[in-house]
């Protein structure tokens, strides 16, 4: 182990509040539409891009 | 389909009280990573033994010249397939189920990101590997003409005259490719968005950390390749020339997408194995991981190069000399990285209290045979000496430390670290060692004499031989078929560990480091309903 994660020790335990799971789990959805969107934009390009 | 109590949680996928199935349904409608996970890694063995079966039919028709136990075009489909099979459905498929099992136990999160992408990321794989082998069951009804025979690289002009199976492929393609990036996706959300509260980035374990840049890399590569097959596919029905010359296309315009792909893939392949094996020689030589930051700038180097490399697939075909200069150096110059995690990998053992036991055996052949994977490959990025050994069974050779020490060992080397979390269970230590013995010196009888036969010139992909190599090839399908029946061990001994045995306890191995040892063997239904802080 790293000596970073030497360090990761269980502290006091919680849970998430529900708004900042559903903070983070917004942050996902956004996170994961933008990078769906790149991937397609990966796809798209080979075919509108003209070689001359 | 019998029910249990239904549980009240609040986790990644929202709050709402889930019916705990059992039977089929759990199955097709899961969300919790742990069930993806273990179906992503049961599916992985099962088309690695289609995968396996395949290629020693190939390995019976080389064991004398000739042609005694197929045709040529039959043998062409089996090699084609064989690999498809084993690194989109078998070695991708794998790794995705550590990613699923084991990123949220280790970074804090109650579960994956975005669960129902990741059930449907799954379930997408069982119809495209049905696609790649169905062409085999219809030509016996005397449908088409068998399954894709262009190995596969897919290689244009030949992909576009090819049969139906082509296509089959194509579409494969396609939809393993959606259920990469969905997966990808989901991989790079989780880490970013639900480490639990304290774990900064460069506190993040090499394997979440290599899973990351792999899941980056599948996003930015796989469009490319399914570009190139829809291309293929177009040019093929659809009267577009893109890759044929006779309509003003450019055959070499396919090898260049493909590879573009095609290199970075050997990364994907491998960085989450690199990412956990530091793991595992840790916890076994009871020391903390060496170099973890230099081991993460090594991750992130080698992404970045992967993608600006990839002509060196194809040094033969013709390119002018400043691209070829070009390739040669930078193929070289990842090998500055690479040689920075075996320092790294070596140094965590040395002067540690090691032992054993069967994960830290199958760590330790990874490196020394996918350091000859190594070796090799520096030997073929040199673009005089690759004109010699381009095409021939030294590359076949030379892929498969990479590929089958690097990869398969590497999956070996993580299903034995993390089975007994997973099962509750320890699996047999005496199978285990039989399993690894047979592998390494059944894998070295196989491949090391392909060394040997492509520096003698014979090429590969072909069905039949001169007399002067026969015996290099007898021996290797012998070894082959050690290595193929040796596996068998590892499916009892997983399916033994699964069923019961000892019991595990919560931290498993005396030396193992890690958020995940916390949580008990098996983990509960819901990882980290109670979140960690970290310090």
């Amino acid at each position: 182990m790293s000596a970073a994660e030497q360090e990761v020790e269980m502290d006091t335990p919680g849970s998430f509040s529900r708004e900042e799971l559903g903070r983070r789990r917004a942050a996902s959805r956004r996170l994961a539409w933008l990078l769906g969107a790149a991937a397609l934009a990966i796809y798209l390009i080979g075919f509108i891009y003209y070689r001359p | 389909m019998s029910t249990a109590p239904s549980i009240e949680h609040d986790t990644g996928h929202g709050q709402h009280t889930e019916p705990y199935q059992g039977g089929v349904m759990r199955w097709l409608t899961t969300t919790n990573h742990k069930d993806i996970g273990t179906m992503y890694m049961t599916f992985a063995l099962i088309m690695f033994f289609i995968g396996g079966a395949m290629i020693l039919a190939v390995r019976a028709e080389l064991f004398q010249p000739g042609l005694q136990l197929m045709q040529p075009e039959f043998f062409n489909q089996l090699i084609g397939v064989h690999a498809l099979i084993m690194i989109f459905a078998a070695l991708m498929p794998a790794a995705t189920g550590f990613a699923n099992w084991q990123i949220p136990l280790m970074i804090g999160a109650p579960d994956m990101a975005l669960p129902r992408i990741n059930n449907w990321g799954f379930w997408l794989l069982p119809p495209a590997a049905t696609l790649l082998t169905l062409p085999f069951i219809l030509a016996l009804f005397g449908i088409g003409d068998g399954a894709v025979n262009t190995g596969w690289t897919l290689y244009a002009p030949l992909s576009v005259q090819g049969g139906m199976g082509v296509d089959f492929a194509i579409f494969s393609i396609h939809i393993l490719g959606v259920s990469s990036i969905l997966g990808s996706i989901n991989i790079i959300v989780t880490i970013f968005n639900l480490r639990a509260p304290g774990m900064t980035m460069m506190k993040l374990p090499l394997f979440a950390w290599g899973w990351l840049i792999t899941a980056f890399l599948l996003i930015a590569t796989i469009p490319v390749l399914a570009g190139a097959v829809t291309m293929l596919l177009t040019d093929r029905h659809f009267g577009t020339s893109f890759f044929n010359a006779a309509g003003g296309g450019d055959p070499i315009l396919f090898q260049h997408l493909f590879w573009f792909f095609g290199h970075p893939e050997v990364y994907i392949l491998l960085l989450p194995i690199w990412g956990l094996i530091p793991h595992v020689l840790g916890t076994f030589s009871r020391k903390p991981i060496y170099g973890y930051k230099a081991q993460v700038y090594a991750f992130i180097a080698i992404g970045v190069l992967s993608v600006v490399v990839w002509a060196h697939h194809f040094f033969t075909a013709g390119l002018p000399v400043p691209a070829l200069l070009y390739f040669m150096y930078s193929t070289m110059f990842i090998s500055l990285p690479l040689a920075v995690l075996f320092f790294c990998w070596v140094a965590t053992m040395w002067r540690g209290a090691m032992s054993f036991e069967t994960p830290m055996l199958f760590a330790q052949g990874f490196i020394v045979l996918f350091g000859l994977a190594g070796l090799t490959g520096l030997v073929l990025a040199d673009v005089a000496a690759d004109a010699q050994y381009h095409h021939s069974y030294f590359v076949v050779a030379h892929f498969h430390y990479a590929l089958f020490a690097g990869g398969i060992m590497g999956v070996m080397t993580g299903v034995y670290y993390w089975l007994p979390k997973w099962t509750g269970h320890m699996f047999s230590e005496t199978l285990g060692k039989w399993h690894f013995w047979l592998t390494v010196i059944s894998f070295n009888l196989t491949f090391m004499p392909q060394f040997f036969l492509g520096l003698a010139g014979m090429p590969r992909r072909i069905p039949d031989y001169a007399l002067q190599f026969v015996e290099f090839n007898a021996i290797s399908t012998v070894g082959s078929f050690i290595l193929g029946f040796s596996q068998l061990i590892f499916a009892y001994n997983v399916w033994k560990c699964v069923k019961g045995g000892t019991k595990a306890t919560d931290k498993v191995w005396e030396g193992a480091e890690g958020l995940e040892w916390n949580l008990s063997s098996p983990p509960p239904h819901h990882s980290w309903e109670v979140q960690p802080v970290i310090k």
